[in-house]
Parts: structure tokens; sequence; C-alpha cells
């Protein structure tokens, strides 16, 4: 008879070895595909289904930051910096990247207390909801995209033809996302003080990253820069569209090794105690 | 430690090439009962799977409990178990370990198929959603594919029967129609193994009728069905062994009827005794164990002349303060002559003899027939009659006696009688005593069923104008 056998014991992942677990969770990854699609657009739907303005808000969010930035830089408080290309572009297009990141991991940290009831009721692919919960992230910035090329036609000018490359270079971004969105979503499970310290750290890091002004080159901000992932994580794909130029290599190497390293790891952590967290919810 | 594993290994696999589904082996579940301390534990234990430690589930940490305590059982393919229990006796935490919600802290469960369980209805359903998107996603969350929900939506629609509504926001929906679409999706989930929390309680009496023929469908197409209920009657109707939780302990696993009975006996909650009945659970020493029938004289129940009846019941099942007492009872046709057996659509009077130890202000008298099987037939008490009892003084002695229209078909019928005291805190039970009384009923006629409905019958011709 062909029948599937399970067996629930504690400590149960722990009995079969760690390689064996990365091939169960990337079978059960496969397996749960349109699982985890349904769960994006349950996600999706049911957030934009009560709003006048829906998925507009993706847009209108960076608009005003970036609106305040340029307010900010013509009263002369802030420097934006040598960026070289029109303020607007270059601002946008960090926002995209950065909203990508900060909108990704805020969904993904919810996504388990959010679906707590469900969890409670139905035994699922707890993996599928954070990453559907990432996915959502997709939306707005594929938006954010568009309205990037709209500038583009409006200053005149072309993005560079390496644009292309882009969807390649946010891989490191959605790991990187994915992976501390696993982390998070566990830790905000059990405690729900992660979910504020997120948004506080998101906060923080959007105006310690050169997203909306150009890299600083002295001072303590300098030093944070060339030690922050983030950095490389926009600028470079954003490099890319303005000047289809990759400047920091080495940098962008290092911080996608530790993008897929992180990954990996968090979804490991992940898939030996997200049953753990269904109790504690 | 690790000897124990590899034999319970050894174990379940040979057993499992038997028709054994489900396997539970000495499970324990524990909670925490502070939430700071769930939340410092529930870090702690994360922390130590994410670096590859043991989480030493094992241990009670301070204020944790364990909710369900060493349950071992096994059920057998096509087999239809029941779990019943007071309230926070374990049993949901139970079906959520079956169903993998959550992992045991000891022990082992082994499932053989897939589990669909219907802890709740329509959970995860998106209010914002139409119907017809909630099945998809729904569908998705208890494991179907794409193409099986394309296949079965049909189906699905016409079981739910909930029309034109498939394609508004199930906020809309009533209540019914909320709990009939998640009852179709899981239904049509397919899995071997059903795990029904209570949720055949909800719904009007069609959605029942619906709930209980697919449940006898499912028995019939040999699925295993695991329910939890707090029903008896359908625990005895559709259940073929039962487990009886208290405390997170198992208390018993027999059949319905036993099990029913034990449960009553438990909820009545009056007696602090050891138990060290047949049943084979002689381990359970928690003080709210019941009373085995065989030692309550110890208990305070006086003389007795019911078992000198021809007509007594050995195995009857009695519980109460024993503050007043059924001490005899007879059976008598309606000449007063006494007789042991009653013949369909007979009257039969049904007198108890009671004793007052004490003053009771309002006693109410109620008797119950049920079939050899315990299902409940009949049951009347003084207190749906609306007659007022008068108040009855310590050593006084009084006979009640039932008029009884004997209207059953040929067969075996218990009669239970009972003396309860409304007080201002409830109904305080003083003597139950369940199946006292055996009776056979002989024939009368020729007709089947249940009741005997005494119908006459005439073939005539039509007559044209």
């Amino acid at each position: 008879m062909k029948e599937i056998i399970t067996i629930y014991e504690p400590d149960n992942s722990l009995k079969k070895g760690y390689l064996s677990i990365f091939s169960q969770i990337f079978i059960e990854l496969k397996q749960n595909r349109w699982l985890t699609y349904q769960l994006f657009k349950r996600d999706f739907l049911s957030t934009y289904k009560q709003s006048f303005f829906g998925v507009m808000w993706a847009i209108i969010l960076p608009l005003v930051s970036i609106g305040i930035f340029i307010v900010l830089n013509r009263s002369g408080i802030l420097n934006i910096g040598d960026i070289g290309a029109p303020y607007s572009i270059y601002a946008l297009l960090g926002m995209a990247f950065w909203q990508f990141f900060s909108t990704g991991l805020v969904a993904c940290s919810n996504s388990l207390v959010n679906a707590g009831p469900m969890i409670l009721k139905i035994n699922f692919s707890k993996k599928s909801l954070v990453i559907a919960a990432a996915a959502k992230a997709i939306v707005p910035f594929i938006i954010q995209i568009m309205m990037v090329g709209v500038l583009f036609v409006g200053y005149g000018m072309a993005p560079n033809i390496m644009s292309l490359l882009i969807p390649i270079f946010v891989i490191p971004l959605i790991l990187f996302t994915i992976g501390l969105g696993f982390f998070a979503s566990l830790l905000n499970g059990v405690m729900r003080d992660i979910g504020n310290i997120i948004s506080i750290f998101l906060t923080f890091m959007m105006f310690l990253t050169p997203v909306l002004y150009g890299k600083p080159r002295i001072g303590v901000l300098a030093t944070l820069t060339k030690y922050n992932p983030l950095y490389y994580l926009v600028s470079v794909p954003r490099n890319l569209v303005l000047k289809g130029v990759i400047l920091e290599w080495e940098g962008f190497l290092i911080v996608c090794l530790i993008s897929v390293i992180l990954f990996l790891g968090c979804l490991y952590a992940f898939h030996l105690t997200e049953t753990r967290v269904a109790e504690r919810i | 430690m690790h000897s124990i594993l590899l034999k319970q290994e050894l174990l379940s696999e040979s057993e499992m090439d038997n028709e054994t589904v489900i396997n539970v082996e000495h499970v324990s579940k524990k909670y925490c009962k502070s939430l700071k301390k769930s939340m410092y534990y529930g870090a702690m234990d994360i922390g130590r799977n994410m670096l590859g430690l043991s989480s030493k589930s094992e241990r009670l940490r301070n204020s944790e409990f364990w909710a369900l305590n060493d349950i071992s059982f096994e059920v057998k393919k096509g087999e239809t178990l029941g779990i019943i229990g007071p309230n926070g006796s374990g049993k949901t935490t139970l079906l959520k370990l079956l169903n993998g919600i959550y992992w045991p802290d000891k022990g082992r469960i082994t499932i053989k198929g897939g589990v669909g369980g219907l802890i709740e209805l329509g959970a995860g359903f998106h209010p914002l959603l139409s119907g017809k998107e909630n099945i998809y996603i729904n569908a998705a969350i208890l494991g179907m594919k794409k193409n099986e929900v394309d296949e079965k939506l049909d189906s699905i629609l016409e079981f739910a029967d909930i029309g034109d509504f498939i394609n508004s926001p199930v906020r809309y929906y009533s209540s019914g129609m909320f709990v009939r679409l998640g009852f179709s999706i899981v239904v049509h989930s397919e899995p071997d193994i059903f795990l029904f929390d209570e949720v055949l309680a909800v719904g009007d009496i069609q959605f029942q009728t619906k709930c209980f023929r697919k449940l006898t469908d499912f028995k019939e197409m040999g699925k295993t069905i695991i329910i939890v209920t707090h029903d008896m009657q359908n625990i005895q109707k559709h259940t073929e062994r039962v487990i009886l939780l208290n405390r997170g302990s198992m208390c018993l696993l027999d059949t319905p009827k036993n099990a029913t009975n034990k449960y009553l006996e438990l909820m009545s909650g009056l007696h602090k005794v050891i138990n060290t009945s047949d049943t084979g659970f002689t381990e359970n020493t928690s003080e709210e164990l019941l009373v085995n029938s065989k030692k309550q004289n110890k208990i305070g129940f006086g003389e007795d002349q019911c078992a000198e009846r021809n007509n007594y019941n050995k195995n009857e099942f009695r519980y109460g303060s024993g503050s007043v007492q059924i001490v005899d009872f007879e059976l008598l046709d309606d000449q007063r002559r006494e007789i042991s057996s009653v013949k369909s659509m007979d009257v039969v009077i049904f007198r108890t003899k009671v004793r007052f130890y004490r003053t009771v202000k309002k006693p109410i008298f109620g008797l119950i027939i049920k079939t050899k099987d315990g299902i409940e037939l009949y049951g009347k008490n003084t207190l749906l009659d609306e007659a007022n009892i008068k108040s009855h003084q310590e050593g006084s002695e009084v006979f009640v006696e039932y008029r009884i229209n004997f209207n059953l078909q040929p067969g075996d019928y218990f009669l239970s009688a009972g003396i309860v005291e409304e007080t201002s805190d409830g109904l305080l039970p003083l003597d139950r005593r369940h199946d006292l009384v055996h009776i056979s009923v002989t024939p009368t006629d020729r007709s089947f069923g249940i009741v005997n409905m005494n119908t006459s019958m005439e073939v005539y011709n039509v007559v044209k104008e």
C-alpha cells in the first residue's frame, strides 16, 4: 500500500540529520507552490479590497517621503550629495528597492501572528505563509519601477540597457528579506515586541542607509555605510539602472554571500521550530 | 532512552503492517499557565532547536503542567473512535496532536495516511473574499491541488448549497452558510482519517442530518473517523470505541455505553473514590475517579431491595449523594399484578420506593427509557411536568409510580430512575440509578422499527363516480 507514514515526536527533525532536512525543506516548498500562491492571493486581494486607492498606496508613501527630502534639500537643511541623476528618479528608484525590503520584512514578521487562528486549526506549511507575505511586497515594487519608467520619459532620458539585469540583481535583496523575515516571524510569534522593534529598526535604517541621499564620503555615516549590507543591496541595482555599472563589486559579492547564508540558515531554523511556534502564538 | 526508542520503532513498524492507521504511544503534552513565562520558554526552546539541541521537552518547568499525560491507544483502519470528557480534559489538544498542529512533548504518534481535521469549520476564510475565492484558498490550505479543486468545485458548491451567495464576500454569509461551505470543502479534501471536533453540533437540523449521512458514507468507504463531542447520543450511535479523558489522563477506553456511563458519573463529580475497576486502568488514582458500582455500599447506599427483584439489572450504574435512595421497585400491569415482561402496547406501572435520609425541600423524580445500545428513547421528570412535589421530611418513605404506555417494538429495554434535588446552585443528584431495570418487550403484532405506532391498515377499491 502506498501510504504516507507520518511520525510526530519531540525533536523530530533532529534525529534525521542536517542534510536530509534541507532536501525535505525544498520538497515541501515545491509541493506547496500552489498553496503559497493562494495565500499570496488571499493577502493581496484582502488588503486592497476595501480600500479606495487600493494598490496606489504603494506610490503615495514613497512620494511623500521624497517630497519631504526635496523640501529639506531646497531649504539647504540637507545635502543630498552628488548623485549624478535627476533626484526624483534617484530617490524613487532607491525607495523601490528599500521599500521592497521594509514592507517585505514587516509583512513577513506579521505573517504567523496574523494567521494565528488558522495555524491553530489547520496543519499546513507555515513557510508558505512567510513567502507569500514577502511576495506581497513585489506588487508595490513593480508599480514603483513603472513609475520610475514614467519619470525617465518625463525627463526625456532612457535608462541604461543594463537595467534588464535588474531581476537578477534583486535576488540577493529578496533572499535577504525573506531570510530575515523567517527569523522575525518566528520571534514575533513568540514575543510581540519584535514587531515594534522591527518598525523602529526600519525607520532608523532608512535614514542611515543612503536611499534618499548620495553616499556620504566622510564621517561616521561613511563608515556605517561601508558596513551596511542594505546599502549594497539598494545602490548596486540602482547604479545599474542609472549608470549601467557596478561600482562596488567586492562589497556586493560579500553581501550576496551573506544573503544566501542568511536565507538558508533562517529557513533551516524556521523548519525546525515552526510547529513549536504554533503553540505559543 | 535510546534503546527504548529503537524498540518502539521496531514495534510500530511491525504494527503498521496491520490495519493500524493511528498509533499513539505514551504521548504527553504540556502547556504553560503564565503568558510571560510561555514567551520566555518559547524563545528558549526555539533557540535550542535552532542550535540543533534538544528542547528537553520531557521536563516540566515552573508553571507548566501536563495538559495530556501518557496517552496510548491505537486506531484500526475503518474504525470510528469517540473522545469524550469534561471541558479542559484535553480532547481538543489530543486532536491537534493527531493533526500535527502541535508536537507531543513526550512519546510518539504514528499516522498512516492523510489526516483531515474539522477542528473549526471555515477556519482561514477571509471575510472580505467571496465564497468561491475562499474555496480555492481553503482547499489549498487543506492540502488539495489546483486540478483537484477545479474538478470538485461543482460538487463542493452543491453540497454547501449556498446558491447565488457564492460570489459574495463570506462576511455576508449567515453562520449556517459559513459552516456549510467550510464542511463541504473539508469533506471534499478526502483524507483517509477524519477528525471531527464538535463540528457536528452546529447548523440546523437539515445540515446536521446531511453531516451524519456523510459520516455514515465515510464509514462505509472504510475511512477512519475520530469524533470529539459532548453529545452522548451521537457517541452511542456512531462510534465503536470511546476514550474518556479527564484532566489530561485517559480514564477509559471502552464501548460507547460504558464510557458514557462513566462520563455521566464523572460529571456528577460527587465522589472521591479510588477506582480499581475491571477495565484495566488501575493507574489512574485521580481523586475524582469513578465509583465502582460494586463498592457503593461504602459510600452510604443502605438496604437495597432492588437487587432481589427479577428485573434488576446487576450492571446498573448508580451515583448520587445517597441522602435519598431508591430502595425498591416493582413492575405491575394495569390490574396491579406483578409482571416481569411486557407485551408491546401494554401499560406498565413502574413503582419505586424512595427513602429520605434527610429533609429535601424540592425533590425531582424522573425516569428514562433506553434501548440496550444506550439510546435514550424517552425521559420524563416532575420538573418537566411542572408537578410541584412537596418537601419531604427526614425518615419518610414514598412510592413514586410511573404509568408507562409501552409502545415499543419487541426487544430489550432499560429503565432508569432518579431523584435530584433542586437547589439554588443547580441540580444535585441524590440517587440516580441508570439502567436499573431490564425489561423485555414481547410482540403483539408483526411490525418493525423501534416504536410501535399501532398502525391499522385498510385496502379498498377506488369507487368511480
